[in-house]
């Protein structure tokens, strides 16, 4: 395998840090640009995150038109403090209700497709405790300056807040290295040159997000990665160096049940792709034990891998955007 | 100067239209670390602002303070220093995360003085987004080098090379609004240091404690007879050492400040405090030594200086209770320099200076709109008179 992909569609985000110039190119282009920050109590960093991008991509460039957050329910000030602070505010669960209620960040980024308005959509994780306009300015470079580029992922290197004063200088990722890098190995090598496939920070239009399904939970970056691969190929999408980001430091069963999503999304994937056949249907509960009082108790953890269908094929959204439903797509597949 | 205190009020909300931009400033640069001796991240961030801004001329001094200039509409004026130092307490490798709320942020050193750079940062914004205008050239200075040891090096620097006279100074504080600094005490902070050597403990017969020499000269300050006129203190400020529970302290070290409004009082006390240490260095044949880690002379306006009395106007027409006490800060360099100056806080805080350091936003839009009117005032020509 070459690296050519690597090397041709890999930035740094100041590569784009001249900001009238991608305001120039957002202009001539004629683009409307949505951020939408998944949200699920987050009210230690939301605040900061609608501030920072409504001051420098808002007001001072106009690169960004509106900020839209989606709530899983949160049960602290979340939704509370992003409106205070100017942002569009939903419940994940009032939009398109008739619809089966599911909880969970994918589901969250689906819907937000049909409440935005952007030719771009930008998502960002919304517990970014060191949140720079850089996030989003370096996630629109190569979508508002290179044609070919439909999709951006976030890379980073990832400290991690551990207690207050201590920092590690690495070891985030460890779901992407001991999970999808290795399936990615064996079943997709040309996806190893992603250097964070999992990160939750990415953008592209919104073309190709409506054409693809999302899984409602953690498996939402997985299959994202493989449809868009799968419909429209590697050449479409770019990844950003975004320097670092600090996050919330998650448990290892907490990364195991992740883990859980993310191969059974992957699995799931390769049986719809025919590339493998499975003898009997996967199961849906993550099982992991603890000790308690010298006896072994189970903590089962259903997790059905529920998934939305493109958003183009609700009748809703088509209506919205007035998407006639013989309307060739304008962005033809690989 | 009468129109623009009537029109004051009114800019409060005005300023408050531009949360985003003020918050964002302060959080950039809260974020950033600035340890003493190591700002040079921050600084490099606070010109980037400014430039981004477009500020007329974004440089540093040659001691590296970074400054920016905004050109006034008349060269015949000397400038006006809008000032607020670049350091903080805090290490440089520990992260900062600041954490907004509705009303609130927190964070480390965001009230000494992150808060008051961010602030000065966001001024070039505020006066062109209100049409706001000058006679002087307004700078707008960073100072580096400027808590403990730093010993205001930087605004020392700033001030005494500074090729033009200068017409007065603000000096930007995080907390408290209210305040209105136009005096300094005299002032030395000193730091007493006693070293145990392996020699005294293989001679003596009785091994030596350093924290117990350390506590007897504290009992022995303690018994300095302070004046009530001049005004003067001894604060004891912070002590260190020891190894752990159970072992006698090779080392330890006790940081005090001397204050008074006559500099002559100070230093008298100074000299008692230094026999004090000799004479107990010779007691207990440990090392024991003192040294000073900063100073300040004492310096005032008059409280009927016109400058004082218009920025107490300017408080009092945005319903700010004044408070007026003397400060240590970059104010006294001002004044010791015949610069007339002032020192303002911005919004109320708590926990200034823990990890979790808070500050209320909605009363900075006032704070901000008393520099303002302060800095009119100082244009209207309230400093030309004396």
């Amino acid at each position: 395998m070459n690296n050519k992909w690597l090397e041709k569609n890999t930035f740094h985000h100041s590569d784009f840090r001249d900001l009238n110039r991608l305001v120039e190119e957002k202009t001539k282009k004629d683009l409307t640009i949505s951020l939408c920050l998944p949200t699920l109590n987050e009210e230690k960093t939301i605040a900061k995150e609608i501030i920072i991008m409504k001051s420098e991509l808002m007001t001072r460039y106009s690169l960004i038109d509106e900020i839209v957050v989606i709530d899983s329910g949160s049960s602290d000030r979340t939704r509370d403090i992003a409106r205070e602070y100017g942002a569009n505010v939903y419940k994940a669960t009032d939009i398109l209700p008739h619809l089966e209620q599911f909880k969970g960040k994918g589901e969250n980024l689906w819907k937000a497709l049909y409440i935005t308005n952007g030719d771009i959509i930008i998502y960002l994780d919304a517990d970014i405790k060191n949140i720079h306009h850089r996030f989003a300015y370096g996630l629109l470079g190569p979508l508002l300056l290179y044609d070919d580029i439909k999709f951006v992922k976030a890379f980073y290197d990832r400290p991690i807040a551990i207690g207050t004063k201590k920092m590690r200088p690495t070891g985030g990722g460890r779901v992407t290295e001991l999970v999808i890098r290795p399936l990615f190995s064996l079943f997709f090598p040309e996806l190893t040159q992603l250097i964070q496939p999992l990160s939750g920070e990415y953008a592209g239009f919104r073309e190709i997000f409506e054409r693809i399904p999302f899984p409602i939970g953690y498996g939402v970056e997985t299959s994202m990665n493989m449809d868009i691969y799968d419909k429209w190929g590697l050449d479409v999408i770019a990844q950003v160096d975004l320097d670092r980001r600090i996050h919330r430091n998650q448990d290892t069963k907490a990364l195991g049940r992740m883990a859980f999503v993310i191969l059974k999304t992957f699995i799931n994937r390769k049986v719809r792709l025919g590339l493998i056949d499975l003898k009997h249907d996967l199961f849906d509960e993550m099982i992991q034990y603890n000790l308690v009082n010298d006896q072994y108790e189970s903590d089962i953890f259903k997790i059905e891998g529920h998934e939305r269908p493109p958003i183009i094929d609700i009748p809703e959204y088509r209506k919205k955007f007035n998407i006639d439903q013989a309307q060739t797509p304008e962005f033809q597949e690989a | 100067m009468n129109n623009f205190l009537v029109q004051l009020p009114d800019l409060v909300n005005q300023i408050k239209s531009m949360r985003e931009i003020i918050i964002t400033n302060i959080v950039l640069i809260g974020q950033t670390p600035a340890p003493t001796f190591r700002e040079k991240r921050r600084s490099q961030l606070f010109m980037e602002r400014l430039a981004e801004f477009q500020v007329d001329e974004v440089t540093t001094d040659g001691y590296r303070n970074p400054i920016g200039i905004i050109r006034g509409n008349d060269a015949s004026k000397p400038p006006i220093f809008v000032l607020a130092h670049m350091d903080t307490f805090h290490e440089k490798n520990q992260p900062l995360n600041y954490t907004i709320k509705k009303n609130t942020i927190t964070g480390a050193g965001l009230l000494d003085n992150s808060l008051g750079v961010g602030v000065i940062s966001s001024l070039p914004v505020i006066f062109k987004k209100l049409d706001i205008t000058f006679e002087s050239d307004i700078v707008l200075a960073g100072t580096i080098q400027s808590i403990g040891k730093g010993n205001l090096r930087g605004v020392r620097h700033l001030l005494k090379t500074w090729p033009t006279p200068i017409r007065g100074g603000i000096c930007v504080e995080g907390v408290d609004l209210g305040r209105l600094n136009y005096y300094s005490d005299g002032m030395i902070r000193g730091e007493i240091g006693c070293t145990i050597s392996d020699e005294s403990n293989r001679l003596s017969e009785y091994t030596p404690n350093a924290i117990i020499i350390l506590n007897e000269v504290i009992n022995e300050i303690m018994n300095l007879k302070l004046s009530q006129r001049p005004r003067s203190r001894i604060v004891i400020g912070r002590i260190n050492g020891g190894a752990n529970h159970g072992k006698l302290a090779p080392e330890a070290n006790l940081g005090f400040e001397i204050r008074s409004d006559s500099y002559k009082v100070v230093k008298s006390l100074y000299g008692e405090i230094k026999d004090i240490v000799e004479g107990i260095g010779h007691r207990y044949e440990a090392d024991i030594n003192l040294k000073t880690i900063s100073n300040l002379r004492a310096s005032r306006l008059k409280h009927n200086h016109p400058l004082v009395k218009q920025a107490a106007a300017v408080l009092n027409v945005l319903n700010i209770k004044p408070v007026t006490k003397p400060t240590e800060s970059a104010l006294s360099i001002f004044l010791s320099r015949k610069i007339p100056a002032v020192t303002l806080g911005i919004t109320y805080g708590e926990n200034r200076y823990k990890e979790n350091a808070t500050m209320e936003i909605e009363p900075m839009y006032q704070g901000i709109a008393q520099v303002i009117g302060v800095l009119k005032a100082i244009d209207s020509g309230v400093c030309d008179e004396q």
